[in-house]
């Protein structure tokens, strides 16, 4: 049951933060999201390292992808 | 798998070429995997061909993975792992393709997998969707102790002497899985990035140790031949410019038809300490609840046919992975950028290149105890 509820109140945030971001930001304001830090794409290796180990070592699965690795600022 | 399915194209696509060197130690295993990526542009974005080189390395000392069985002795003995992959990605205005096909081969396993991708960015590119499939197909041996001998191993609950190391289905030694991907990646505020990824597999096959069986009182473990698995992982990447700072808190759920459910909490902090020096530490908590044929007591009856939610009887294991626990696992990587360098005479070539040191700490409660993850890498743009 504590499992359920966490799930619900993950998915519910997630659901939040979805529909939250309607505003269309403009390519001029996107600077900061092309930073390194801000971009999945540059953690590919070390993403699939961790798969690597996590489905060697856990039970579970995923969670190491983001879709299309972009903010649309490159 | 799921690097080539998840990131069809980079955001910066250029000629590019990684090597990384990655290290894993638990009490009883050592995994040493040098890896090289090398990508080029065919002449630019519209098409990107990479291949990838990956050694595993995989030193073990203890019954865990079986080293007694297969050694007749309490030995160590090093596993090595060939892993080569080839793909292509292409970027043509708002759609992104990618594909891509990977052999990994190793003493008594090889490994087939290939995959397409999609991606179309939306909303003047701040919204991207992304859709990817792979199909894996496996083979899979048990080395006999003492005579070396390979044979096909079709699961604990199959005749290994009747088991074909061909065709599809129960009595042969194929594991197929399906595996799709959908993401979404949204550009939430100019500071703030939100991403989201559904992830299911299918697995069909045999799933259990060949030489855990010494483990227990049967002779072979024997897991489900059929599994299903769901994974959704919500998170950000918020960037607080005047303190250099990143956040990025991450979650995933995960839920399979063997009755294991886990979630892994993770926040992240980047933290640009210099123009060209950024430092990042993490934390992940990762708790799962056991499989339906878990017992803790490991007091298994022999098997009689095939393990299901229906037949639990038939099943047996020793797969600590297969038990509720938990882990904590704190980390910190350091990149320096070589731009910096760059400027110098003679040193161009640096330009867009970085190096990293990474290092995670895995507090577990399963019987693998402590691990460290390390990291070396660097990158060169050419």
């Amino acid at each position: 049951m504590k499992s359920r509820t966490i799930g619900c109140a993950a998915a519910a945030s997630a659901f939040a933060i979805v529909t939250a971001g309607c505003v269309t930001v403009g390519p001029a304001q996107r600077a900061q999201l092309a930073k390194p830090e801000m971009t999945p794409a540059g953690e590919t290796a070390e993403e699939t390292f961790h798969s690597h180990v996590e489905a060697a070592r856990e039970g579970g699965f995923g969670g190491h992808g983001a879709a299309g690795g972009g903010c649309g600022c490159g | 798998m799921l690097a080539f399915v998840l990131w069809p194209a980079t955001a910066a696509a250029e000629d590019r070429v990684t090597v990384r060197g990655n290290y894993y130690r638990e009490v009883s295993t050592r995994v040493l995997q040098p890896t090289v990526d090398v990508t080029v542009d065919v002449p630019d974005e519209r098409l990107t061909l990479g291949a990838t080189y990956v050694l595993d390395a995989v030193t073990s000392a203890s019954i865990a993975t079986g080293t007694t069985e297969v050694t007749g002795g309490d030995n160590t003995f090093t596993e090595i792992r060939h892993e080569t992959a080839a793909y292509a990605q292409s970027k043509l205005g708002q759609w992104g393709l990618g594909g891509f096909f990977r052999y990994s081969t190793e003493t008594d396993y090889r490994s087939r997998s290939l995959g397409i991708s999609g991606q179309r960015e939306l909303l003047q590119r701040t919204v991207t969707l992304s859709l990817s499939y792979a199909y894996n197909f496996d083979r899979f041996d048990r080395i006999q102790a003492n005579t070396g001998a390979r044979l096909p191993w079709c699961g604990g609950s199959q005749d290994i002497a009747s088991c074909s190391g061909s065709g599809v289905g129960l009595g042969t030694n194929l594991v197929q899985t399906h595996y799709v991907a959908a993401g979404y990646t949204h550009v939430l505020h100019k500071h703030v990035l939100g991403l989201l990824t559904a992830e299911t597999a299918v697995v069909r096959g045999p799933q259990d140790n060949p030489y855990r069986g010494a483990q227990l009182l049967v002779t072979y473990e024997t897991h489900p031949v059929r599994r299903t698995r769901f994974a959704v992982a919500p998170g950000v990447r918020w960037i607080l410019p005047k303190a250099n700072l990143v956040l990025e808190p991450r979650y995933r759920f995960y839920k399979d038809s063997w009755d294991i459910s886990a979630h892994a909490p993770e926040l992240r902090v980047h933290y640009r300490f210099a123009k060209h020096f950024r430092a990042r530490a993490r934390y992940r908590y990762y708790r799962q609840s056991a499989a339906f044929f878990w017992r803790d007591d490991g007091n298994f009856a022999e098997p009689t046919g095939l393990c299901s939610q229906d037949t639990v009887e038939n099943c047996a294991t020793a797969d600590p992975k297969l038990d509720a626990w938990d882990s904590h696992t704190p980390g910190i990587q350091l990149v320096y950028e070589l731009d910096g360098l760059a400027t110098r005479n003679g040193l161009r070539w640096l330009d867009q290149g970085w190096i990293s040191a990474t290092y995670n700490h895995v507090f577990q409660s399963t019987r693998f105890g402590q691990a460290r993850l390390g990291a070396l890498a660097f990158s060169l743009a050419y």
